[in-house]
């Protein structure tokens, strides 16, 4: 939780980017990955994201933790397709009481599976650490995405910090006064910790709806009013997306 | 001699499995929760896009009718999304895999909000993980809100609402409430990887697979699940049972006092 992305978002030159520009050749980017049947176009792309991050200083204790979970995940797929599926045997090793046979093709394709998921992982890290939570949710508006959807993922986000800030109070008392120290205790601990947050939530949501109705709130939040298209953003996504869309034929 | 020991390919996957289940369950936190980013086909992103997309309009429409009459509605149920986002983030001990895992907190969410409006919860969750913390992603968010968001809420609140009527208590409504509600989310989530990865490989093999790969994790993870479920249900009966009755979990004639 401490290594959140909007916490180490630096000024650099993608923020300045409009958000709707950049979620649109985020989620082009990523439909061109998981439609893609190679290594040649993930690799590319996980180049470039990789570059990106550099470039925007993300530090690296926080890249490597944001790659972990799913390198992890793409190492189990490369081993779970080497030996469960595939017709061309690669290698045979005599274990004496067993015999472990690896497939070319089943490698060939955990490869492919394990690319694809780096890559399109590499995307989704570069809009994070590019685009501050508020702009992708007014970018989103934009898009029509619904505004009851936009509404409550605002609440949540800005009050995920605020709850969370109460769990950890929460969490450290009972852990001092041994909560957690044997299953029956942790199971305890951790209903009261998800109650008394729920409580929490029905007491902040009465108390931030009266100071919103006092401010004239409707039901409904007003969204930021977005500023007209720069022509040199559009002119150069475009080129981007031509340029991958080429690679991506390759 | 050595030939009368040898084991025939098909039989190795047991081994391949205890050894997935090491190294999946025993070297770092079982995120068995959420199909990471990138692992589902174009054509299996666009399917569970499109099945979750009617189940997230109808939340949406809930919200609104009930939003309507309380203005305070919008507000709570993104509260609730922060509550689900934080306690899936946190380690719960999984005592027969020797690691930690999280709940999905679904099953409580069906319980107070009900099926519609605990999948609008989990969508919102889903996302601000997908984003930020690049667990889950964006192009398999859709199966994520299937599995977790539609298949735990409604488990959960299908199973809570029988068992009530059969009157049975809270706790225990609560517990299998929990239960069912994570072991959904997991036997769905094992369709779904099962088809995404399957290439030209049968369907059936591959799911026993993956299921008898999680289980380790999961069902005992399912079982704590329940356990916190009904401890948060009781909690909120005895301190504030006026908003279990404002949310119509129980009836006026159930409070004590």
């Amino acid at each position: 939780m401490e290594f959140f992305t909007e916490q180490f978002r630096k000024r650099h030159f993608l923020i300045e980017v409009d958000p709707r520009v950049k979620i649109v050749a985020s989620v082009f980017t990523l439909l061109l990955v998981i439609s893609y049947e190679g290594f040649l176009f993930p690799l590319i792309i996980i180049a470039g994201c990789t570059l990106l991050c550099l470039k925007m200083k993300v530090p690296f204790k926080v890249f490597i933790i944001r790659y972990s979970e799913p390198a992890f995940i793409a190492i189990v797929l490369i081993l779970l397709k080497l030996f469960l599926s595939g017709s061309e045997v690669l290698f045979t090793l005599d274990m004496n009481i067993f015999t472990l046979t690896g497939y070319q093709d089943g490698l060939l394709n955990g490869l492919m599976l394990a690319s694809r998921i780096m890559a399109a992982v590499s995307v989704i890290i570069v809009l994070g650490f590019s685009t501050p939570f508020t702009a992708i949710m007014a970018g989103l508006s934009w898009f029509k995405v619904p505004k009851t959807l936009i509404e409550i993922t605002m609440f949540a986000y800005r009050y995920i910090f605020v709850l969370l800030e109460d769990a950890m109070v929460i969490y450290n008392a009972q852990k001092n006064r041994l909560g957690y120290s044997s299953i029956t205790r942790g199971i305890n601990s951790f209903s009261t910790l998800t109650g008394s947050l729920i409580l929490k939530a029905f007491e902040h949501s009465q108390k931030t709806t009266i100071a919103m109705v006092q401010r004239g709130y409707d039901g409904n939040i007003p969204f930021i009013k977005h500023k007209p298209f720069k022509h040199l953003e559009i002119a150069i996504s475009v080129l981007f997306m031509i340029t991958l869309g080429a690679l991506w034929r390759i | 001699m050595n030939s009368r020991f040898k084991i025939q390919n098909s039989k190795l996957i047991i081994l391949i499995l205890v050894m997935i289940y090491f190294s999946l369950f025993t070297l770092s936190d079982a995120y068995a929760m959420h199909l990471a980013e990138g692992i589902l086909p174009f054509t299996w992103s666009l399917i569970w896009w499109a099945l979750a997309i009617p189940f997230i309009g109808y939340g949406i429409w809930r919200l609104k009718v009930l939003s309507k009459d309380d203005l305070s509605f919008k507000p709570l149920v993104g509260l609730l999304a922060a509550v689900v986002f934080i306690i899936s983030c946190m380690p719960v001990p999984v005592p027969t895999a020797g690691t930690c895992s999280h709940p999905a907190g679904t099953g409580i969410t069906a319980i107070i909000l009900g099926p519609a409006i605990s999948a609008l919860v989990a969508s919102v969750a889903l996302f601000i993980q997908a984003l930020f913390l690049a667990h889950g992603g964006l192009s398999t968010l859709g199966a994520n809100i299937v599995s977790m968001g539609v298949m735990g809420s409604l488990a959960g609140f299908i199973i809570f609402k029988i068992l009530r009527s059969l009157r049975l208590n809270l706790m225990i409504s609560g517990f299998f409430a929990g239960l069912l509600a994570d072991w959904a989310t997991y036997l769905m989530t094992s369709v779904e990887l099962a088809l995404g990865i399957r290439g030209d490989a049968p369907f059936l093999p591959l799911l026993t697979q993956i299921i008898v790969a999680f289980a380790p994790t999961q069902i005992p993870l399912g079982i704590l699940e329940g356990f916190m479920t009904s401890g948060v249900v009781m909690l909120l009966y005895k301190k504030r049972p006026d908003l279990l009755m404002k949310m119509m979990v129980i009836k006026p004639s159930e409070v004590k006092g």
